[in-house]
């Protein structure tokens, strides 16, 4: 039923190749695009590329996530770490990351380490706002409560603030995910021998657009697929927590 | 010169905010308790009672005057003054077992010392068969149950309590006021119960503190001069209920004050 929208597009997009009205250089029908992913997915040439991606990103995410949690709840919890670096954080937050990465790419190099860093800088931000959020509204009964039950107050911050902001903690890192695949597929397209981002932009480069639409399309459900793992993840491990929807 | 009170508030006020906003919660404040009192609060709400209660607990630090403990200054929260907040604040996160032990961790007790209390006050708030649960599994007079445990496994010199009982069921509410009354008879153990309930107030308060409207000042303290054994069908006690009536119209004069 959810599905069913979807279906409907890609229906649409078929039934109008099939009639003629969507010329192959406007569009290349949906049929040629899975023809071309099913090629590509037989042919396994597509694997090493999707490897490659992976560990960018997930190097990346892992970085930015990680980093992410201990700024938001050092600003939350240190007078100092919330003026030194709110408004750095807040200069950071409207620029397009991918616009960072020739500027990354002059001080790290055109290889994988200047991806990886603009990639974690554009995850950390999410998850730094969330970290941060989620520990300034910790409720304040909570930390009366573990102090009063014997909890020193250098420990509150990893007994009572830290899992208070999980679940806000949670979102960020969700939004992370995405922003990870957007940043990395960028990234891919300004300096790469591999990589699902230098697959489309080759193949959108010499014309083959069913091949490249077949990359896009790969891409849309592997993120697809590692949101809802993420999200069916979340709910086991944070049963406790009454997650919306 | 006397000796020093257990727990004394001495000209103690609370300000809330400053300027035109400033809440005066509570002023002029004396109040003297012998270890092993029960003493029971009751006032219009918003007269000051759970700020009180903070106080005591070390959360907060008042405007004026000072609270003591066996004669030093109040200046933080501790283990040995356990709270059972008015909103039931468990953690989340945590198992209804590891809630209770929470403290118990906390101190550093082992783990199978620790399961073994627990287990204990698992029977005494009868949860058995929800050890594995999360708070927001259960109903809002289950999680006061389990605060209630939480408090009472951390074995503290102080009991504060904040309307414990306020979500429970009258049954409920009568097996745990004898409860309470037991532990504090048995562990010699110090209570400061804060409730709406007159007769919930004469019922466990040994004194009974009436306090006035906004800002809170005490306005009568009476000692209850008779016992009320546990499970004892004290309504039928013509002492209790003149003492009841007493309070109850004491407090009454005392909302109406505050809707002015
Ligand atoms: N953190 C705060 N900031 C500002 N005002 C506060 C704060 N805490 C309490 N107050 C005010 O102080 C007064 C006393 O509050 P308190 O919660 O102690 O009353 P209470 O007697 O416990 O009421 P209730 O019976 O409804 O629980 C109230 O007017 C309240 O609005
Ligand atoms: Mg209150």
């Amino acid at each position: 039923m959810k599905m069913l929208p979807l279906a409907l597009l890609v229906g649409a997009w078929q039934a109008a190749a099939s009639a003629g009205l969507l010329p192959a250089s406007v569009l290349p029908s949906f049929w040629e695009v899975a023809a071309s992913l099913g090629g590509m997915l037989r042919s396994g040439e597509i694997l090493p590329h999707t490897a490659a991606s992976f560990g960018r990103a997930g190097a990346g995410f892992a970085l930015g996530v990680a980093g992410g949690v201990v700024l938001g709840l050092l600003m939350a919890r240190v007078r100092a770490v919330e003026r030194a670096i709110e408004p750095i954080l807040l200069l950071i937050y409207p620029v397009p990351k991918p616009a960072l990465i020739p500027l990354f790419m002059v001080w790290l190099g055109i290889g994988d380490f200047s991806k990886i860093a603009v990639i974690a800088l554009a995850c950390l931000v999410p998850v730094v706002i969330a970290a941060y959020n989620g520990a300034r509204s910790v409720d304040d009964m909570l930390i009366w409560s573990a102090r009063a039950r014997g909890t020193a107050q250098g420990r509150l911050l990893w007994r009572v603030v830290l899992p208070s902001a999980l679940p806000q903690i949670a979102a960020g890192v969700r939004t992370a995910i995405a922003v990870a695949i957007i940043v990395l597929v960028s990234s891919e397209f300004i300096s790469a021998e591999t990589g699902l981002g230098y697959l489309i932009f080759s193949y959108g480069g010499v014309g083959a657009d069913d091949a490249m639409l077949a990359v896009v399309i790969y891409l849309a459900v592997l993120g697809y697929a590692l949101d809802r793992a993420y999200l069916a993840g979340l709910r086991r491990l944070m049963s406790w927590h009454a997650f919306a929807h | 010169m006397a000796a020093a009170a257990y727990l004394e508030m001495r000209g103690v006020a609370m300000r809330f905010g400053d300027g035109a906003q400033a809440v005066s919660a509570l002023d002029s404040i004396d109040l003297s308790i012998a270890e092993h009192e029960f003493v029971t609060i009751v006032g219009p709400s918003g007269c000051g009672k759970s700020t009180l209660l903070y106080l005591v607990g070390g959360f907060l630090r008042p405007t004026a005057g000072g609270v003591y403990l066996r004669g030093r200054g109040i200046d933080k929260p501790g283990p040995d003054r356990g709270i059972v907040f008015q909103r039931y604040s468990l953690f989340p996160w945590l198992t209804v077992r590891k809630n209770i032990g929470y403290g118990l961790e906390e101190k550093g007790v082992a783990r199978v010392e620790r399961d073994r209390i627990v287990g204990e006050y698992v029977r005494l708030v009868h949860l058995e068969g929800f050890e594995d649960r999360y708070p927001r599994e259960l109903s809002g007079g289950m999680q006061q149950r389990v605060a209630l445990a939480q408090t009472l496994a951390c074995q503290p010199d102080i009991l504060l309590m904040d309307e414990p009982f306020g979500a429970l069921d009258a049954q409920t509410r009568r097996i745990l006021q004898d409860e309470v009354r037991r532990i504090w008879r048995r562990d010699t153990k110090t209570v400061l119960f804060v409730t709406h309930d007159v007769e919930e107030a004469v019922a466990l308060g040994t004194r009974i503190v009436v306090m006035s409207a906004r800002p809170g000042r005490i306005k009568e303290v009476v000692t209850r001069g008779f016992d009320v054994a546990d499970g004892e069908e004290f309504e039928a006690n013509p002492a209790f209920a003149a003492l009841k009536l007493h309070i109850w119209r004491s407090v009454k004069e005392e909302v109406k004050a505050a809707r002015g």
